[in-house]
């Protein structure tokens, strides 16, 4: 690996974006998303920085359990990302559809749409737990 | 100048708000910098709740609405829970009603401070958003303490709730509810005195109180404009009516009044709140309920954070509901919202429709269409407050 | 009692304004609850009594439902969000259809175009009647709220349809 190569990886490491993107989710997961990031847990101390454009993002933060209306829009908001790119599933909706599982307008997860690296379960999960799985996202950045 | 053609534009704006509630699409015709028309396309959010609903058995339902919206799942559960025990007959024990309405109101100290916040996000103003965010974390520990879960509490059941406040509890209550109110009170100083927020929501997004009549605007937007109608007042539910407490409204019109009457609500909230622990009266907290549900059909109406939200059930004699229909109160303010825009500049879309609380936040994008060359350009939601901020100056 | 008083003159002024035969019938379960069912030709005239005469001006929503023998259309109007009342109107089954109240209630668009999109229920006059709720590629026989379309059903059509895979 040249020394161009690990410095960009390094950067990455330390300094992954995100986007977050809500599939008809209710809202639970995405407060805590918004609450992992404000003062009290604060992970843009470890330069976690959420964007707006998914342009600018490292890794796309997906809520919710999918309706059939916005699964277009989440695949084409993952073709703008640039690559290297990961997913990060919040929540019982986005692993698996949870209590809306026998609803006629959702699709069972995230994962039936674009590849998700990794899963944060709970209803909704605690910031911990998301910041829980932005570190083993990280560790799987390490390890590539 | 004016014989040249000033070609009319149009821009969608969503559907990515990935923020909270109900994603939504909005079409602007604009004008140079005047929006001329909006046109709102919602349904993103969709997954078919009141279909699931008919083959889930009332317990299972009660999960099942307390995911329809996790900032405001409280309110939900209680009017499903006040719908099924009117059906019942059998009202929830003394004690269980001012144990809801407290979880009720910590919700909406909750809420209005995550709205403020969100709000001072839309204005750049950063640091009020942080310090918000930083005192919201009290409600969120306090619900916790209560209910043990920082979102979904599922505090309520079908006759009764399904935790009791303990004395240890109660304490802890108290503790918080003071440093709230001390922080509250210096937030609406701030929206009082700090020329930021009053420059940048003075005399924005005005909605008469006659336009809110027409248009069926609820909750903090009605009130806002000078209209003082509150569900907890005009139609009393759980135990509103044995406390002393004030309905809020402020008569500016604009988002600076639905600024102030977020803060004083949640103001009188913290009241309401240290009132229902001092009469908290002693007995059981839930009592049990047959499974099946007699025929007939209830209609609940509950105050809830955005404004009046209304459940109605039509129950077949099974343990499934024949039909269950609900309505959110952001529905009910979008068509008011819209007329809002109409005629305001593109640089207070933001701002405009965050101050009717759909909860938008960080991550939205729009596309711009100009119509006569087909040309089509990306917006995200951060590009466009940063637009606003500069052409407002 | 009081309000049962004050209520049933309430019905009673309906009455009136919209002949005694178009009504079919009321009740009053409790304070503050009123249920009024009217019939398909009177519904226009007696929103807008209720609305102009009576102050309710307040319209919390509409419900839309498959019963045995009819389509049902709820009006959920609210007096200063107090009482509530609710002026049902039971359509055919072979014509969903109704006039549309969004001319005296301007705020009810919304949720004429809900009923609209998952009941399959016509509202004549509607300036919009576009899809609301439903995704774009929703094919447009499949009315999710009514009883024939059951979940799995739907899911059948959607896959004929190629909405899902």
């Amino acid at each position: 690996m040249g020394l161009r190569n690990r410095l960009i990886k390094w950067a990455r490491i330390k300094s992954p974006w995100i986007i977050h993107f809500d599939c008809s989710s209710c809202n639970g997961c995405d407060i805590e998303i918004v609450a992992a990031l404000t003062p009290r847990y604060d992970v843009e101390r470890f330069g976690i920085l959420l964007r707006g454009s998914p342009r600018h993002a490292d890794i796309l933060v997906v809520s919710g359990s999918v309706s059939h209306q916005v699964a277009p829009r989440l695949r084409r908001i993952y073709e703008q990302m640039p690559e290297p790119k990961f997913v990060m599933a919040v929540g019982a909706c986005a692993c698996g559809a949870g209590v809306f599982r026998d609803c006629y307008n959702v699709l069972e997860g995230v994962d039936k749409v674009i590849p998700v690296d990794v899963y944060v379960p709970g209803c909704p999960p605690k910031p911990e737990a998301i910041i829980q799985g932005v570190v083993e996202l990280i560790e799987k950045l390490k390890a590539a | 100048m004016s014989e040249l053609e000033i070609p009319e534009i149009t821009i969608p704006v969503g559907p990515q708000h990935p923020a909270l509630h109900e994603p939504e699409n909005f079409t602007f015709k604009v004008d140079g910098e005047y929006v001329v028309d909006v046109e709102a396309r919602i349904g993103y959010n969709h997954r078919g709740i009141e279909k699931a609903a008919e083959s889930r058995s009332y317990i299972q339902n009660l999960y099942l609405f307390e995911r329809v919206c996790g900032i405001c799942s409280h309110a939900h559960t209680t009017a499903f829970t006040l719908n099924i025990e009117e059906l019942l007959d059998t009202p929830k024990p003394p004690r269980a009603q001012y144990i809801s309405m407290i979880v009720a109101e910590l919700e909406r100290i909750h809420s209005h401070t995550l709205w403020a916040g969100v709000a001072g996000h839309e204005i750049g103003f950063h640091s009020f958003f942080m310090y918000l965010w930083r005192d919201r974390e009290v409600v969120m520990d306090l619900l916790e303490a209560v209910s043990g879960n920082r979102v979904h509490y599922a505090v309520n059941t079908i006759g009764g709730v399904r935790r009791d406040i303990t004395p240890e509890v109660e304490k802890k209550l108290r503790k918080g509810m003071d440093i709230l109110e001390e922080r509250l009170k210096t937030y609406r100083t701030l929206a009082l005195e700090e020329p930021t927020l009053i420059k940048r929501c003075e005399g924005v997004g005005v909605l008469k109180p006659e336009d809110a009549r027409r248009l069926c605007a609820v909750g903090p937007t009605l009130r806002a404009s000078g209209i003082k109608h509150d569900v907890r007042a005009n139609d009393p539910y759980l135990a509103y009516d044995e406390i002393d407490w004030e309905v809020v409204s402020y008569d500016l019109c604009d988002v600076l009044s639905r600024i102030l009457v977020r803060i004083d609500e949640a103001l009188q909230s913290v009241y309401i709140i240290r009132q229902a622990l001092d009469k908290l009266p002693d007995g059981p907290y839930k009592v049990r309920v047959p499974r099946n549900v007699p025929e007939g059909e209830s209609v609940m109406r509950v105050e809830a954070q955005r404004g009046e939200l209304i459940h109605y059930v039509r129950s077949n004699g099974t343990d499934r509901p024949d039909r269950y229909k609900i309505r959110s109160p952001t529905l009910g303010n979008i068509p008011a919202v819209c007329h809002i825009l109409k005629g305001g500049y593109i640089a207070d879309i933001p701002i405009v429709l965050a101050s009717i609380d759909p909860c938008f936040s960080c991550t939205d994008r729009m596309a711009f269409v100009d119509v006569n060359t087909g040309k089509k350009w990306v917006w995200t939601g951060e590009q466009l407050r940063r637009y606003a901020r500069k052409w407002r100056g | 009692m009081g309000f049962r008083e004050e209520y049933e003159q309430i019905v009673e002024g309906l009455k009136q304004a919209i002949g005694a035969e178009n009504v079919v019938d009321y009740k009053i379960p409790r304070e503050r609850r009123i249920f009024v069912t009217v019939k398909k030709e009177a519904v226009v005239q007696a929103v807008k009594y209720l609305a102009e005469e009576q102050d309710f001006w307040h319209c919390s929503t509409i419900t839309g439902l498959e019963a045995k023998d009819c389509f049902e259309v709820i009006y959920h109007l609210a007096r200063d969000h107090a009482i509530s009342l609710s002026l049902r109107v039971c359509l055919d089954k072979e014509k969903p259809e109704v006039p549309t109240i969004t001319d005296i209630i301007p705020g009810a668009t919304l949720y004429e175009r809900e009923v609209h999109d998952l009941v399959g229920i016509k509202f004549i006059g509607h300036p919009n009647l576009k899809r609301l709720i439903l995704p774009d590629n929703w094919p447009d026989h499949i009315h999710p709220l009514r009883k024939e379309w059951t979940i799995e059903r739907i899911r059948e059509e959607l896959r004929k349809a190629e909405v899902i895979p």
